[in-house]
């Protein structure tokens, strides 16, 4: 049988300064293709998985298998060359506001482009295209020579989105990616995830707030609660018990039509 | 006790005393240069030696270590409210008490406070505790007494101003006398004499070479402009060196930090005028020399300010970059730069002003330009010439002001 596309086998994080549990022992495996999303309150370790992931955060123990290599063991050369193929989409957008979206999205292609184009800023015709191209695909074509700090969050997220794409990624990591976003937005910067997913065979890991999101977009669901796993199944299985595990006992569940 | 928390309260303790004495210290030496300078009763020679009969000193350290024990016994004291401390206080009998009792715990050696363990012996039998001053306060006591630090500090505010005005030599009278006199060279500089803007002053040579105002003028603005454009360069790549979100992930990496620095902190430490001092008698008189001063305080202080900036990018777009792949220094171009570029720019013209204001007077110590010119016609009390070069000073630097203040504008 082949092995599972991420395996995510005892992960520890511990933050050194106060000593604080992100995640305790945390294992579960991820299949090609799933659209698998993180659930949980904030501070329950959500934002540091998905970083251990593609090591913006070095965990503290335990292995993270990628395509059955142990990412956690990479050295940081060899890191770079795995992290080009995971994208990487933020709560924050984290753009550069005095660059223009074009400007902003070809950033998503420094991993393949050589160090002397980089440092003049000379990217290829192709990966001009590319960026055109995917702009277009997030239907912001029109805004690709406008400043990001002109765009609007839901436009900003779709420039985020552009720049993931133009990896290529087989695995997208999406972390909070609606949290600053208003529910009619949410809905359109989801369906951008979801046609990535579908339509380009990408796997997606997103941590999102609202359960009705997750239900909607998931095909698979874990949940975390004080950096450990208390729920992994499918979007159907949460009931109101479940619920209340994950979010305590006061919670009420908030719709995002 | 003799717990190390006992030991870190004894020390605050003895410092907070310490400070207390150092304060009344002070006090005495003011009041001894004070009553010198008034009434000669004790010597004190111009820079504050103290000529005292031999049993002179030991009284002041008696007398002074007298009015600490006393002033921490009948309040809050200067020394207890700068380490955050207070005593306890019962009753004021049980104060004076403590301060009496003090001479027999501390004095022999510190007895007292060692065979205390803590807990000093003249606070168990007094009753009082020094401790650190609790989150809410309940303040017990007399409220008259308890500011007690608050006199304290405007006492030595007072007494400084005081010292500080007689060792200035601050002389009202003086500035008023001579008045009408300054008056007449002022008159003078604003009928200023032009002759020499265009042609150069016969009388007036550097290195054998005629100059005019606006000759030395436009000289001068070369060497800003110069020293700004090199320093800038220079400060540029080591700014990223002193940025501890750039080098703060290895060891090597502090040590770069700490240098660069350091390196910014002593040079920018030392004026421009001192740098001019150097290099004049390095290079000999001259602008070289003024350039090389200006630019190396440019570095210095633009390192700094730009080491500054790029500490406080935000943090998001480093993330993004790294997330796609990219190395240390495509996260340096991409996620850094653009962020700091705009404050960089807007530094660097304001250390444009700067430079043109320095390099005026940097001939005063050999460092070349208009300077030397000014400084030539003021030796000869030539005061016209004197008001033309200082009215084409103050046109330049004025204009250099405003243009930079707009480009700064446009920038941000």
């Amino acid at each position: 049988m082949a092995n599972p596309y991420l395996v995510v086998e005892n992960l520890t994080k511990v933050y050194e300064r106060g000593q604080v549990v992100a995640l305790r022992d945390l294992s579960f495996s991820v299949e090609k293709g799933e659209f698998l999303v993180v659930i949980g309150l904030s501070g329950s370790g959500k934002s540091t998985l998905l970083r251990c992931i593609n090591r913006l955060v070095e965990p503290t123990k335990g292995k993270i298998y990628l395509d059955g290599v142990d990412v956690t063991r990479l050295s940081s050369a060899r890191m770079r060359r795995v992290r080009r193929r995971i994208g990487m989409i933020f709560q924050q957008f984290n753009l550069i506001d005095r660059s223009t979206a074009i400007g902003n999205v070809l950033t998503g292609r420094l991993g393949y482009t050589p160090a002397w184009r980089a440092l003049l800023g000379w990217f290829s015709k192709a990966d001009r295209d590319r960026a055109l191209a995917n702009l277009e695909r997030v239907g912001l074509r029109d805004k690709a020579y406008v400043r990001a700090d002109q765009l609007s969050g839901g436009q900003r997220q779709r420039v985020g989105i552009a720049r993931a794409l133009m990896q290529e990624p087989e695995l997208l990591l999406a972390d909070e990616p609606v949290s600053a976003l208003d529910p009619a937005t949410s809905h359109s910067v989801m369906q951008y995830l979801e046609q990535m997913n579908r339509e380009d065979g990408v796997t997606v890991l997103a941590s999102l707030h609202f359960l009705s999101l997750a239900r909607r977009y998931g095909t698979r669901i874990i949940a975390l609660k004080d950096g450990q796993l208390v729920f992994d199944g499918p979007p159907g299985a949460i009931d109101d018990t479940r619920f209340k595990e994950i979010y305590g006992e006061e919670a009420e569940e908030v719709e995002v039509r | 006790m003799g717990t190390r928390g006992g030991w870190a309260a004894l020390r605050r303790r003895s410092l907070s005393f310490f400070l207390d004495w150092l304060a009344w210290g002070y006090i005495a030496y003011t009041v001894m240069y004070l009553l010198n300078h008034y009434w000669y009763t004790v010597y004190v020679d111009w820079y504050g030696t103290l000529k005292l009969p031999s049993w002179g000193w030991p009284l002041v350290v008696l007398g002074t270590l007298e009015l600490a024990v006393w002033s921490r016994a009948l309040g809050r004291s200067l020394g207890l409210r700068a380490f955050g401390l207070e005593v306890t206080c019962p009753s004021l009998g049980r104060r004076i008490l403590r301060a009496f009792l003090w001479h027999v715990s501390v004095l022999p050696l510190g007895i007292g406070v060692w065979l205390g363990r803590g807990e000093p012996w003249h606070d168990r039998l007094a009753g009082t505790r020094v401790r650190a001053v609790p989150k809410e306060p309940e303040r017990p006591g007399r409220r008259a007494l308890a500011t007690q630090w608050g006199a304290m500090a405007a006492v030595l505010l007072v007494l400084t101003l005081w010292l500080g005005w007689l060792i200035i030599g601050i002389n009202l009278q003086v500035l008023g006398r001579r008045a009408p006199w300054a008056a007449g060279i002022w008159r003078q500089m604003l009928r200023p004499d032009f002759r020499y803007f265009l042609e150069s002053d016969p009388a007036f040579a550097l290195r054998n070479l005629p100059f005019s105002i606006l000759d030395l003028m436009v000289v001068t603005i070369f060497m800003a402009f110069l020293a700004t454009v090199l320093g800038a360069a220079v400060a540029f790549p080591l700014s990223f060196f002193g940025a501890r979100n750039i080098m703060g992930f290895s060891p090597v990496g502090w040590a770069v930090y700490g240098l660069t620095r350091g390196f910014f902190n002593v040079f920018r430490s030392i004026e421009t005028i001192l740098w001019a001092v150097v290099f004049a008698v390095w290079v000999g008189f001259g602008t070289f020399a003024g350039v090389l001063a200006l630019t190396i305080h440019t570095i210095a202080a633009l390192g700094k300010l730009y080491s500054e900036q790029v500490e406080g990018v935000s943090p998001g777009p480093l993330e993004a970059v790294w997330a796609a792949g990219g190395s240390r220094w495509q996260v340096v171009r991409y996620a850094v730069l653009p962020q700091v570029v705009p404050s960089f720019w807007a530094f660097t013209l304001y250390r444009w002003d700067i430079n043109v204001r320095m390099a005026t007077v940097i001939a005063l110590v050999g460092g070349g330009g208009i300077g030397d010119m000014l400084f030539y016609y003021k030796n000869l009390s030539d005061w016209p010439k004197v008001g033309a070069v200082v009215m084409v000073i103050v046109a330049v630097v004025w204009t250099m002001d405003y243009l930079s203040g707009r480009l700064r504008e446009r920038i941000t």
